[in-house]
């Protein structure tokens, strides 16, 4: 089967393993057919020399959480990514995997006012004791009301996106809080762009991923001010739009495409300014998602932005490796995803650390439901701000 | 997280795909080592075979047949006799990170991954040891000994992926095993599963166990001896300080003939790396290690031990590569610069791929004193036949690893490849080189042994693997030449190559 991957990418792959550590996957099971390695070695079997598309092979394909962390640490500079999101496409567009159930729920995304409503109608059934949250993979408790977004003005956009927006509102009110303190006018995107594609091009949905980001560039491009998110994977997905779409007008938008902790950590003047007299009295790990880490390759700033509003920060001694959370990953494969998290929550532990910071709305579910305290990083500077360092 | 998701999914999506009959023709054999290990542990499908089928190395000249996961020495035994019974052989494999195929299998045999034996078993200080299982990856093992001021010593550039069963198979280096050894000196003792399946223990923890050394025998059989399933590893003490430091020639004889200074000097570094300039330029594109891109050489030489000491050979180091034609010295100013030394020189073979697609490394030894005029042969030969010769190699003991880089889609270049591998082991041997360092001989060196040791070495080696393994059914066809093996030519012949379907 051709599944259209570009035959030079393919071959960079010298399958020298040093990816093998830094694969979650591989980590867990120890297994060939669960690396990147394999996998590349596997989409070579199909393409090159006309092996069959068996059930395992699907499987190794399917398995992969596409964390990227193989990327980071490939020294032949292998695009995973972009191989693994050209073999999903291929096998998709076969309908040889992402089921019919996983389209339809990926679609309803981008209908906000469906999926709010949907969400408030799960929040009551799960007060009603109607509905079980934690068998279903659902947030222990999910928000009946939401505060409501205001435009404060027009420095910047804020993307909002669409499971987060529906789960997490409180966290895009509290970084707006604190782009405010920032000194920075914040339009938050809300129903103009409804959302970033991203699950859909990581579950081969290409034609979807495509229509939803120029939904979002159309709204944002008014003005080329900057577009700021706080969802590293949403973050990956928009700044991955150049090379999704191939035109110069959707490179020039991904340019425009900041996470938030990035853009402040160059603006930290204002932000510092009206700091507390003392930070938060935590002990926080900051877990960093792969998207940030490995895709947006930012991660960074969130230490800088984060370290004056905290008593302490502690960085986790687990070399990065990814939480299992991966978008949708940890509902279409409970079972690995709770055994790579059991892996971070360890190291969590070692760490003292009370509370865990990450950048990510689907890493902070997936480790929430693991029961830890897990907070935005910039949830935490909020709090600093409006509490004066007591809390 | 979900199951009643996941059970709602499977009813409403009816799931595109299902497994697929798996073959008739190991069904027996399948059926039995499922029962021994558990089935989920046994992987009879083509997509686990086909990965199974190769290693790190170009060779692939068998196919995998059942592939187990055991995770105990009972069940490593269990394999053994079950295969036996079928007249199968066993190949082991860790990371399959292996060069020269020794984890490539021949024919169609059992492969046995260890890489769910990963376990630190137990931490001994007053011996000065630790059992591992030999999954365990070399990387990670040392950062389990680091709460105890420990490490262990050999570091090959693949550390942190290769296993410690791969390291005991091949008798590991790595550019600190200048100072401190290669794996033979820190594996104190081993467990065993012979090829009869039984279980026993080679060497021991007291300095001079009774006997013949037979663990030291075992370390570098590459598997054909044993399956090693649990070893007693040397702890080493984290030095109190190190220095780290870069040194650029224009040429490459100035960089080697420091290295022979530095050594007739008294010195022994715990580390003395020499690259080339094409090397330096692959490495720079991924690690960003700040080597710099004009030189026609770098040498990455370390020193460690007590402060005092350290801060002395590293100035004695700088002079005397400076007398020798260093044109900068760099000393790395802290941890994080150190460790960006060191990723640009142990990411250099896969960084090969940002020059070409394709390469194969070659790991012969050559008398220090003759190391550069053996270099110049690598690239007059490389030249000869148009490929690139890039090189970074392990100065200090004359372990060379000449990387020839290539695209093997174009024609004909497999026939150019092996032509140049071969006069390049030719050059080293007849300057009184050795095969080998540390990669191991597996397929790629076999057919040179013949080239290295006479018939009647080759007999004498070959009856000592047949006091191990009688029927040569653990990794059978590797390292002895087919003359000199005890190794059924027809069970290497693959009966039935054919993978997928």
């Amino acid at each position: 089967m051709n599944l259209g991957l570009d035959d030079d990418e393919l071959n960079s792959c010298v399958a020298c393993g040093l990816c093998l550590p830094h694969c979650p996957t591989f980590v867990i099971t120890g297994r060939d057919t669960e690396s990147p390695r394999g996998r590349i070695a596997l989409m070579r079997a199909v393409q090159d020399e006309a092996a069959p598309v068996t059930h395992e092979v699907l499987r190794s394909m399917e398995t992969c959480v596409q964390c990227l962390g193989c990327e980071t640490a490939c020294p032949s500079g292998v695009p995973f990514g972009h191989l693994m999101e050209g073999t999903r496409a291929a096998l998709a567009a076969e309908r040889r995997i992402t089921p019919r159930w996983q389209r339809l729920g990926l679609r309803l995304l981008r209908h906000r006012r469906l999926l709010l409503a949907g969400s408030t109608l799960l929040a009551l059934a799960g007060r009603l004791g109607l509905l079980p949250a934690r068998r279903l993979g659902l947030p222990a408790r999910l928000p009946l009301r939401r505060g409501r977004h205001r435009a404060s003005g027009s420095d910047v956009w804020l993307f909002t996106g669409c499971v987060m927006d529906a789960w997490q509102r409180h966290t895009h009110l509290a970084v707006q809080r604190v782009l405010e303190a920032a000194g920075v006018g914040v339009t938050p995107t809300a129903g103009a762009a409804p959302c970033c594609g991203a699950l859909h091009a990581h579950a081969g949905l290409e034609p979807d991923a495509v229509a939803m980001a120029r939904q979002v560039m159309a709204a944002l491009s008014a003005d080329d001010r900057p577009v700021l998110v706080d969802s590293a994977g949403c973050g990956a997905a928009m700044k991955h739009y150049g090379r999704l779409l191939g035109t110069a007008e959707a490179r020039d938008f991904a340019a425009r495409v900041f996470d938030v902790h990035e853009w402040l950590a160059d603006r930290l003047d204002v932000l510092l300014g009206s700091r507390p007299a003392a930070p938060l009295e935590l002990t926080v790990a900051v877990q960093d998602p792969c998207h940030l880490r490995h895709a947006q390759r930012s991660h960074e700033a969130v230490p800088v932005v984060l370290g004056p509003f905290v008593r302490e920060l502690v960085t986790l001694d687990d070399d990065g490796l990814c939480c299992g959370a991966g978008g949708a990953y940890s509902m279409l494969e409970p079972e690995l995803a709770m055994a790579i998290r059991a892996r971070k929550t360890a190291a969590v532990e070692r760490s003292g650390a009370s509370v865990v910071a990450s950048a990510n709305p689907g890493c902070s579910l997936h480790l929430a439901a693991a029961g830890l305290d897990v907070r935005h990083p910039l949830e935490l500077v909020a709090q600093a701000l409006d509490s004066g360092g007591d809390g | 997280m979900s199951p009643l998701l996941a059970a709602a999914a499977r009813r409403l999506g009816r799931r595109a795909h299902r497994p697929e009959p798996e073959g008739e023709a190991d069904a027996a054999l399948v059926a039995e080592l499922r029962a021994a290990v558990g089935a989920e542990r046994v992987r009879a499908d083509a997509a686990a075979r086909y990965l199974a089928s190769r290693d790190a190395s170009i060779y692939s000249e068998g196919t995998a047949g059942p592939l187990c996961f055991p995770v105990t020495t009972e069940q490593v035994s269990a394999c053994v006799r079950i295969a036996a019974d079928h007249g199968r052989a066993v190949v082991p494999r860790g990371a399959g990170t292996g060069l020269s195929g020794g984890a490539a299998p021949l024919g169609r045999p059992v492969v046995l991954s260890l890489t769910r034996m990963n376990e630190l078993l137990s931490v001994d200080l007053d011996n000065g040891v630790a059992w591992v299982q030999p999954g365990m990856v070399n990387l990670e093992l040392s950062r389990r000994l680091a709460p105890y001021g420990m490490h262990y010593a050999p570091d090959p550039s693949s550390q942190q992926a290769c296993t410690i069963g791969g390291n005991v198979a091949t008798n590991s280096g790595g550019p600190h095993c200048l100072a401190y050894g290669v794996t033979s000196a820190h594996v104190v003792a081993l467990e065993v599963v012979l090829s009869d399946a039984s279980v026993v223990t080679l060497g021991g923890l007291d300095a001079e166990p009774a006997g013949y050394d037979l663990r030291g025998a075992f370390v570098g059989s590459e598997g054909m001896c044993g399956i090693a399933t649990g070893a007693a590893v040397r702890l080493t003490p984290n030095p109190a300080a190190v220095s780290t430091m870069l040194m650029a020639y224009n040429d490459v004889s100035s960089g080697a003939a420091t290295v022979g200074a530095i050594i007739a000097d008294g010195i022994v570094p715990a580390a003395l790396e020499m690259l080339d300039r094409r090397c330096i330029s692959a490495i720079e594109d991924f690690a960003k290690a700040g080597y710099p891109r004009d030189a026609a050489a770098v040498l990455l030489v370390e020193v460690d031990g007590p402060p005092g000491g350290v801060a002395a050979s590293a100035e004695r180091v700088a002079r005397i590569a400076t007398a020798n034609g260093a044109v900068s010295v760099r000393v790395a100013a802290d941890d994080a610069e150190r460790a960006r030394l060191w990723k640009g020189r142990k990411s250099a073979f896969g960084a090969v791929a940002n020059i070409l697609p394709d390469y194969y490394l070659h790991d012969t030894v050559v008398p220090r004193s003759r190391l550069v005029e053996v270099l110049e042969q690598v690239y007059e030969i490389a030249d000869r036949y148009e490929l690139t010769a890039l090189n970074v190699f392990h100065a200090g003991d004359g372990n060379l690893h000449p990387i020839l880089a290539f695209d093997a889609r174009v024609p004909g270049t497999m026939e150019r490849v092996h032509a140049a591998g071969r006069e390049i082991i030719e050059a080293s041997l007849a300057v009184g080189g050795a095969l080998s360092g540390e990669h191991g001989i597996g397929v790629e060196k076999r057919d040179y042994m013949e080239r290295m040791f006479s018939d009647a070495d080759l007999d004498q080696q070959s009856r000592l693997r047949a006091a191990f393994d009688p029927h040569c059914r653990l990794n059978p066809g590797k390292v002895l030449p087919s003359a000199h093996s005890c190794a059924d030519i027809g069970l290497l012949r693959a009966a039935d190559g054919k993978i997928w379907g």
